[in-house]
């Protein structure tokens, strides 16, 4: 994995509103996550776990303090630069889904593609080929709302996948499934890390999940409590295939952080 | 976004929703329908308006009278002077009334900008004959109206020659098997001079005439020849000769706007001057009256349709909240959104558009030729509804262009959407 810094993050100040409603959701956040690492950023419900991401993805800007990408300031960019990061660089995989009722599952998978002015004929190749990848070709002509938990949240990472990004920020990816689906989901998003060199930031409040990363971010009311890194060589004996259910709770490192029960950080239901 | 991708998302969009995209299109339909019905009226009259005009002579032309042609005695005159300079015309009916004499004439010529007067006779037949020898009544037109004809069959009569065009309802009574079979006939007119003696003139049937709006095609119209050829036997034979005087003079202008300062020096000289404008005027204000107080009602329409557009996509651009911000998350431009939304609301404009045009013109088109065929069939030629594809095409793009307009409400609401609170909205 390398060592240079595809995010870096410094001094991360977030302030929503302002007099008494003022809520400071981040109080001076420094990070750096490196290409090709998985980071977990753990907290509790208001720890700020989800303002950040929003910020490292581009998706808000900081009330102070800077956001880089490879070296590069998002202050520095264009909006037009920063909407085609977001297309091209980033995929999202968010708990609730999002995907659009009414429309098959290819229609849902190849958004980001049809967003960047790609070719009709092309789209629909490269997203059967990433359907095919997640097993879920037999699905494409579906309706997305046809689907259980679990293949939505598939066609969500195919969704992610289909521009071949960088980094993929996942908020609670599995908060919305049961434990076996939710396995299935962590063994694909960590597979494509390890295959691909994909980056992973996952937002989590789940302690099983968080584990499986190489770091842990602990954020606890807009400050970054405690970092841990686990040990570069531990061997990793996820099955290959994506698709096999492996639940297998990994435990390492220590942590100071808050409690892992649930608290309803997110309370969308699947469409 | 490609704009061919933009486009089918927005027609799939307007799609999902159909009741609500259907109630917005049908009162954008009924705008449309009405617009183009009381366009399809202007146009279809004016047409007919247009293709008639030269049949009230020439656009160029002044009519000249004498100011009082008849005397109209009432209670309170007194007893008129004599004037033993006006030109009476002999009606032959012992009735007379002023024309313009000779002098008149001059002063109309001596007029700056008049480029030539024609001075018209009055002429009354006494009867005229078939080949069969039936008598009908008859009065003529005036040769000067001859040029604005429109022809059933046959040409309009040559000046010189002893040529007449008769109305295509008279062609059967006068014993002609069609128009075409009438053209190239002969009729007799007969005229009774001032002793009393009748005379019959032999008179070939050049063409035959279709009626129309101004009404110079009701009677049978004389060559310029021909009736000067009659006016002199008519007056001739009398114990005294009968002052040279006219019914009435065309006076041709060299520009027709000056017209009304011509106007005004004929009305100093006691003569009324009225060009085809002045005759048009009427109807075409009528008519562009009418047809602009429906409009106005279609507009009226249109623009309560056009709140119904920002209603319905202030509905979908709340519906859809989450995907909005879900296509920013996404990397799409605040502009494409705009553009998604705005193309949604011209896609909605186009299809009560495109129906009501389409459905107006049927319409139209069927009473048209009902109308043509039963309560119209006097005036051959007018089709109450005409329509032009150019303006179709206009109403159709101006009705787009109002639900564009009534879009971008909505679409700015959309495209301002914050992608995280749009995410976190249930």
């Amino acid at each position: 994995m390398a060592t240079s810094a595809v995010l870096e993050a410094e001094n991360l100040v977030k302030i929503y509103g302002r007099g008494d409603t003022r809520f400071d959701a981040l109080k001076g956040v420094n990070l750096q996550i490196g290409r090709g690492e998985s980071v977990a950023i753990v907290g509790k419900s208001g720890s700020g776990k989800s303002t950040l991401m929003h910020l490292l993805a581009l998706l808000d800007a900081p009330t102070h303090g800077v956001v880089a990408l490879d070296g590069r300031p998002a202050t520095a960019m264009a909006d037009k630069e920063v909407n085609r990061l977001r297309n091209a660089t980033f995929g999202f995989v968010f708990q609730q889904f999002f995907l659009t009722p009414n429309q098959t599952v290819l229609e849902n998978v190849v958004l980001p593609l049809k967003i960047a002015g790609v070719s009709a004929a092309e789209r629909r190749r490269r997203g059967m080929e990433v359907l095919e990848r997640l097993e879920l070709a037999d699905k494409a002509s579906s309706r997305a709302t046809d689907l259980s938990g679990g293949q939505k949240q598939r066609v969500v990472i195919a969704r992610a996948l289909v521009n071949d990004p960088a980094v993929i920020f996942a908020d609670e990816p599995t908060g919305n499934l049961d434990s076996a689906t939710g396995a299935v989901v962590e063994d694909i998003l960590f597979g494509l890390h390890r295959e691909r060199g994909i980056t992973l930031v996952i937002v989590t409040h789940d302690e099983d999940l968080a584990a499986r990363c190489d770091r842990q971010v602990y954020l606890r009311d807009g400050f970054v409590v405690e970092e841990v890194t686990a040990t570069a060589a531990e061997p990793r004996s996820e099955t290959p295939s994506a698709s096999l259910p492996a639940p297998r709770p990994v435990s390492r490192g220590r942590h100071v952080a808050p409690p892992s029960a649930a608290e309803g950080e997110s309370a969308g239901g699947a469409r | 976004m490609k704009l061919v991708d933009l486009l089918r998302s927005a027609v799939s969009n307007t799609l999902r929703a159909k009741v609500r995209t259907s109630l917005t299109v049908i009162a954008i339909f009924i705008g449309a329908f009405t617009l183009t019905l009381t366009s399809g009226v202007g146009t279809g009259v004016n047409r007919y308006i247009d293709d008639t005009v030269a049949g009230f002579g020439d656009a160029d032309a002044i009519f000249v009278q004498k100011s009082q042609p008849m005397a109209n005695p009432s209670d309170d005159d007194g007893p008129r002077e004599y004037d033993p300079e006006s030109a009476e015309i002999e009606t032959g009916f012992g009735m007379s009334f002023a024309g313009l004499s000779a002098e008149d004439i001059e002063t109309i010529r001596a007029i700056d900008g008049v480029e030539w007067v024609a001075p018209m006779y009055n002429v009354t037949p006494t009867y005229l004959a078939n080949e069969a020898g039936d008598r009908f009544e008859l009065s003529l037109g005036a040769p000067a109206d001859a040029a604005g004809l429109q022809m059933v069959a046959g040409e309009i009569p040559a000046a010189d020659a002893d040529e007449v065009v008769v109305p295509d309802s008279w062609v059967e009574d006068l014993g002609f098997s069609s128009a075409e079979d009438a053209v190239g006939g002969t009729v007799e007119i007969v005229m009774t001079d001032m002793a009393g003696k009748d005379r019959p003139f032999e008179v070939t049937v050049s063409g035959v005439t279709q009626a129309n709006l101004a009404g110079t095609a009701v009677n049978p119209v004389p060559s310029t020849g021909l009736q000067k050829k009659l006016y002199e036997y008519q007056v001739s034979g009398g114990a005294r000769e009968v002052p040279e005087s006219y019914m009435m003079a065309v006076a041709n202008v060299e520009d027709v706007s000056r017209a009304g300062e011509i106007k005004a020096q004929l009305a100093d000289e006691q003569m009324i001057g009225v060009t085809v404008e002045d005759q048009l005027g009427m109807f075409k204000a009528v008519i562009n009256g009418i047809v602009w107080i429906l409009n106005s009602f279609a507009i009226i329409a249109l623009v309560a349709a056009g709140f119904g557009i920002v209603n319905t996509l202030m509905m979908s651009v709340q519906e859809r909240t989450r995907e909005i911000g879900l296509m920013k998350a996404m990397g799409m431009s605040g502009g494409r959104v705009f553009g998604l939304f705005s193309l949604e609301a011209v896609f909605i404009g186009f299809l009560g558009s495109a129906i009501g045009a389409a459905a107006g013109i049927a319409v139209g088109s069927t009473v048209s030729r009902v109308l043509s065929d039963g309560l119209l069939s006097g005036l051959p030629g007018l089709s109450l509804f005409a329509f032009d594809p150019g303006k179709v095409a206009l109403i159709v793009l101006a009705v787009m262009a109002i639900a564009f307009l009534a879009g971008t409400v909505p679409a700015v609401r959309a495209a301002r959407k914050d992608p995280i609170t749009a995410l976190r909205y249930e």
